[in-house]
């Protein structure tokens, strides 16, 4: 009796995390705290770092282009940081037996891939990505970060506007042969729990592995996994908080963002005020850690061509992430055109790209050197508010929304 | 309770958005009071399918999961 109603708690537990979706305001708050911790161990959560760290090593494997003494991936925090969220989100898909390979028509692969390229681009001359340029830029109180915000959200409203014209004037490219394969059912698929187990243990090994000679990164595999399994069960898709308003009306995903961006924000301003965790290193560059030099100008451009990439791939840096863990091949396809075009863009685009703009027109703005930290707290909150609002009235009301 | 399907629309190995986005054009073509059926297999359509009938007036009749990972969708139009 006693172990019949232990097993019934600890399978009520497994129940409350796998047997539905969270709300993605669940997993916001969640996320937004995870990336506190990481400011605290170390830096902010990023995206586009560790794709263009595989994209770089796997070219030096080969020999190409002569990019040479790059950090190996495992000796790399936000390389490593992307291969825990796969199998983080791996996990999650697991554990809910929801775990497929989904491979679509060829015509999406190849707009994955393009995708992929285009948030590699954007990425990189913009400084930023969904991760790092967003949901970490905003609360690391960065005034670029609100310019790349702006351009991810013209972008993101110019790709649906194709996606939509796509669908009336070219629906071959979406209609074909698909695949799915190892899914799981009803009665059937017991192996996918299993194997999230054992991934799990795989996990806890590699950061036991760490501890005692790279405790970061110790930290950094666990919260990776954690964010990983949180995005996939939440379904947190950085994409949606930007389209959907103007897609179907539904709010949720803005909402969720905005939860974490808000969490974020206060965490984020601690630490900076305060210096916590600065170490050997200046309070300054602490305060100005994740205010990349690209306002006014390099943050939406780049913002612009990372949403256009990411609208068209259906998954931002780490919604690729997740959705790959998951199974869905089209952002197999996303990821490998991100981390094949990333190094290219680094070391062929963005060189002449920074040329062509003024000095004047990249540089750091840390707004509280402006306006102190108290209004750049105010106005950060007043900006999520709006956003908020308008959301949720254009949910009821569907005055821009297409469908 | 099986009811009369009138159109099938088939976006297995598809994700998030084009699932939703052609849901939304075969639901334009349909007739007020016929029945759509949709095959899909990306597990977010489950959450997305509820608020959108919700929104749009239409009916979610039935969801259910075939064999190979298939969801099954049954929705009624306003």
């Amino acid at each position: 009796m006693e172990q019949g109603s232990n097993k019934s708690a600890l399978s009520q537990l497994f129940q409350t995390f796998f047997s539905k979706h969270w709300p993605v305001w669940v997993g916001g708050i969640l996320l937004g705290l995870l990336n506190v911790f990481l400011f605290m161990i170390k830096s902010p959560w990023g995206g586009s770092g560790g794709y263009n760290n595989w994209g770089e090593n796997i070219y030096q494997a080969l020999g190409f282009f002569g990019i040479e003494n790059v950090t190996p991936t495992s000796a790399s925090l936000y390389g490593m940081l992307n291969i825990l969220i796969i199998l983080g989100a791996f996990v999650g898909a697991l554990m809910a037996k929801e775990f497929a390979l989904r491979i679509p028509p060829v015509g999406e692969l190849i707009k994955g891939f393009i995708g992929g390229g285009l948030m590699a681009i954007g990425a990189k001359l913009g400084m930023g990505c969904t991760i790092g340029g967003f949901f970490s830029g905003v609360p690391a109180l960065s005034g670029g970060a609100i310019l790349l915000t702006v351009g991810l959200f013209l972008g993101t409203l110019v790709a649906l506007k194709y996606l939509m014209w796509e669908m009336e004037n070219l629906p071959s490219i979406s209609s074909g042969k698909s695949k799915t394969l190892l899914a799981a059912s009803e009665g059937r698929g017991a192996w996918q729990k299993w194997l999230g187990f054992i991934v799990v243990i795989i996990v806890i090994v590699i950061a036991y592995s760490y501890f005692g000679k790279n405790d970061i990164m110790a930290w950094f595999v666990i919260i990776g996994l954690l964010l990983g399994l949180i995005c996939q069960r939440s379904r947190f898709c950085i994409v949606a908080s930007f389209r959907d308003p103007f897609m179907t009306g539904k709010s949720s995903s803005t909402i969720g963002i905005i939860a974490g961006l808000v969490i974020g924000l206060i965490g984020f301003t601690i630490i900076k005020e305060f210096g916590i965790g600065a170490g050997d290193i200046s309070i300054r560059s602490r305060e100005l850690t994740w205010v990349f030099p690209n306002f006014w100008l390099r943050a939406p451009i780049g913002g612009f061509i990372f949403g256009l990439g990411m609208t068209i791939a259906g998954g931002c840096a780490v919604g690729t992430l997740w959705r790959f863990g998951e199974g869905q091949v089209k952002l197999w396809a996303a990821a490998l055109g991100f981390l094949l075009i990333s190094p290219i863009a680094k070391n062929f685009i963005e060189p002449g790209f920074v040329k062509l703009l003024p000095h004047s027109t990249n540089f750091r703005n840390f707004m509280p050197d402006y306006i102190g930290y108290a209004w750049s707290v105010i106005i950060v909150l007043a900006i999520l508010l709006i956003w908020y609002l308008f959301v949720k009235w254009n949910e009821r009301t569907g005055k821009f929304s297409a469908y | 309770m099986e009811v009369k399907i009138d159109e099938t629309l088939d976006v297995k190995g598809l994700t998030c958005p084009m699932p939703i986005m052609k849901l939304a054009k075969a639901m334009k073509a349909l007739e007020s009071g016929k029945v759509l059926e949709m095959l899909g297999t990306d597990p977010g359509t489950k959450t997305d399918l509820q608020p959108w009938c919700n929104k749009t007036g239409n009916t979610l009749l039935d969801e259910s999961e075939l064999e190979g990972g298939v969801f099954r969708f049954v929705i009624k139009k306003k």
